[in-house]
């Protein structure tokens, strides 16, 4: 999973996310879909697979949810 | 549009790219307002989010209350002392804030509510809806009084229509309301801010800690009923001055349309398209978009009924503003409804199917109500 992490990656807080789907809706690439448990609100939050993930922030500025998705640029290695 | 722009003028900054609901905040901060207290809500955060950071930064004041109940009655002491101040939320959270608009309207306090709709009852959703219209345009809280209520349709006009909030509240002592969807509040455009930072004007009536202000006392009590009815009446002229100078609406074709379109917010967005798509197939079709829900412009509506074949009114919710529309309507001219609800928005092409349906309607028939698409 880490390989395809070429020009950046994504961390979810799951704690914060309503389950909306906005950011799936706006992802390209696909890399975003609901978890199948539930969080601590009761809510499906969003899982990040990261295959084809090219960092872009659409899931970012579509999310409703201030500190929720948080988009890293760069290398995974940086990480 | 009738009254005041709705911009202030001058000199404006290079447009930055922000969230409707960052916009807002800026607008706030730009007319001289420095207190911020509220409670977090989706679709509405990025107000709390960014008022956190900005408020304290040009040297005010936020707070996250405990709920909403507690941050409108922040509002009420804010107020009271003399402050320009704020908050935000989504509809449910506006639900709980309601008790203390009447008490503010009762006191005749200056005060902006930020309302994001989101979709309802109960909890609802987080989609956009526009189902707050009765709760904040009607009323909400009890007694007889009225909310200013402006509904920005993008996050230039939330920047815009928020300081413009600050100065009919301060105009008329009364609570306004700036009522956005919560897609407005989340989508992101360029937003030009005015250079200029609005000095609140004096408040003589406020308590302010000095000898001068000692005799002063801000209350919603007058226990002797003619009294009370004196207070009513007073504040029943206020809103009669207020409906009769502070109409503003938007219009597009309708000196010959025949076909008129109302809505507000991110609907009056989708029916501008819808216009243009009719008015390419031979459809004349015009909108009126009203930016004060209250006052609501119903002179103008009952113009246009006059002259229009069909109104069609559009909205995120099952018909609330529909109401006002056909009230002003009358007897003159079929007024329309189609609602799409739940988050839900209607796309140009469905409404133009909805216009061609009503305009083989026969004329001359009852208001026909459109059944809206699950």
């Amino acid at each position: 999973m880490t390989d395809v992490r070429t020009s950046g990656w994504v961390v979810i807080k799951t704690e914060e996310c309503k389950g909306c789907g906005l950011c799936i809706l706006a992802c390209p690439a696909g890399c975003l879909s609901f978890a199948p448990e539930f969080n601590h609100q009761g809510y499906h939050p969003i899982t990040y697979s990261g295959e084809g993930c090219r960092a872009d922030g659409l899931c970012f500025y579509a999310c409703p949810e201030p500190g929720a998705i948080t988009v890293y640029k760069g290398e995974a290695h940086e990480r | 549009m009738s009254a005041e722009p709705v911009a202030t003028p001058g000199r404006r900054a290079r447009p930055r790219l922000m969230k409707g609901n960052a916009a807002a905040i800026h607008g706030a901060l730009l007319a001289g307002c420095r207190s911020y207290y509220g409670y977090p809500i989706t679709p509405a955060s990025e107000l709390a989010e960014t008022a956190a950071r900005l408020f304290p930064a040009c040297g005010g004041t936020f707070l996250q209350a405990e709920s909403e109940v507690a941050a409108i009655n922040m509002l009420y002491g804010a107020s009271s002392a003399g402050e320009r101040t704020m908050t935000g939320s989504s509809s449910p959270g506006v639900s709980l804030m309601m008790e203390g608009v009447s008490y503010a309207a009762g006191s005749e306090l200056p005060i902006v509510v930020v309302d994001i709709m989101r979709g309802g009852p109960g909890l609802g959703n987080i989609g956009p809806e526009q189902g707050d219209y009765f709760q904040v345009v009607k009323g909400g809280g009890h007694g007889c009084y009225r909310n200013l209520v402006l509904a920005p349709a993008s996050a230039q006009e939330m920047a815009d229509l928020t300081a413009l909030a600050f100065e009919l509240a301060d105009r008329y002592r009364n609570p306004v309301f700036v009522l956005a969807d919560g897609f407005i509040g989340q989508m992101m455009e360029p937003v030009a801010l005015p250079m200029e930072v609005t000095r609140p004007p004096s408040r003589p009536w406020a308590v302010l800690g000095t000898p001068a202000t000692r005799a002063n006392l801000v209350s919603s009590i007058y226990l002797v009923h003619e009294v009370l009815e004196n207070h009513v009446r007073r504040l029943q002229a206020k809103y009669e001055q207020a409906s009769r100078r502070e109409v503003r609406y938007e219009e597009i074709g309708l000196d010959d349309a025949e076909i008129v379109l109302v809505g507000y917010g991110i609907v009056s967005r989708v029916l501008r398209r819808s216009i243009r798509l009719l008015r390419a197939s031979g459809i004349r079709a015009g909108l009126l978009r009203p930016i004060t829900l209250w006052p609501f412009p119903s002179h103008e509506i009952r113009e246009l009924a006059a002259r229009a074949k069909r109104i069609l009114v559009v909205e995120l919710s099952t018909g609330q503003m529909v109401e006002d529309v056909q009230l002003a309507a009358g007897e003159r001219c079929p007024v329309a409804f189609y609602g799409r609800q739940g988050g839900m928005v209607p796309s140009a092409e469905e409404i133009v199917e909805q216009v061609r349906g009503l305009l083989r309607a026969v004329p001359g028939k009852e208001v026909r109500h459109v059944e809206a698409v699950a």
